[in-house]
């Protein structure tokens, strides 16, 4: 079965007045595309502090995968590894 | 085999000499029960994000080796009983990247140039 409504899966309008409310956060804050897949991707790792820091909040909670925009697979992997690193008191 | 990495947290108002032998005790029971020793690293003196035992600091230790079961065991068993240490963590790979170190001391380094 080929699927016909193609367009339904386009990118969303930019224009900012689009927006629901005020309050609605803009798309551009992060990008869409997975920051942590890819050629050049950082390691994902329990020493590597620096780039966990980015994915916590200012409260030390893991932030969810729909603001940052990490994949499924990606954000598992984070969450495990900044549990490791909060075991050693790193972050 | 598998690759494992191994860190250790000790107390940080321990004298030099007891560190020393808080490495060589671990050093010695990965060998003894027919371990591979990779790689020593020592962090040096780190701040916690939050109090761990009414603790601020600590020292760090990370080992990398080669082991079966048999070395894990008595690795978790000592440090269990431990009163110099304060956390431990043992987490295994696949592979071992050797190369990239995240927590260089930058003073010891410039002393030597």
């Amino acid at each position: 079965m080929k699927r016909k409504n193609n367009k339904k899966f386009n990118k969303r309008p930019q224009n900012p007045l689009n927006k629901l409310s005020l309050f609605q956060k803009s798309d551009s804050r992060f990008s869409k595309k997975c920051p942590l897949s890819g050629k050049d991707a950082p390691i994902i790792d329990y020493k590597n502090t620096k780039l966990l820091r980015r994915y916590i909040s200012d409260t030390d909670k893991i932030m969810p995968s729909r603001i940052t925009s990490v994949s499924q697979n990606k954000q598992r992997k984070l969450t495990s590894e900044i549990k490791k690193a909060k075991i050693l008191g790193l972050i | 085999m598998n690759f494992y990495e191994h860190t250790l947290i000790a107390k940080q108002d321990i004298s030099t000499s007891d560190l020393e032998k808080i490495e060589k005790k671990y050093k010695n029971i990965i060998t003894e029960t027919e371990g591979k020793l990779i790689k020593v690293e020592k962090w040096g003196l780190l701040n916690f994000a939050r109090k761990i035992k009414a603790y601020n600091k600590g020292f760090y230790i990370h080992y990398k080796f080669e082991a079966e079961n048999k070395t894990l065991n008595e690795i978790k068993k000592n440090s269990v009983i431990d009163n110099s240490l304060l956390r431990h963590l043992t987490v295994r790979y696949k592979k071992l990247d050797t190369e990239t170190e995240y927590f260089k001391e930058k003073d010891s380094n410039e002393k030597k140039k």
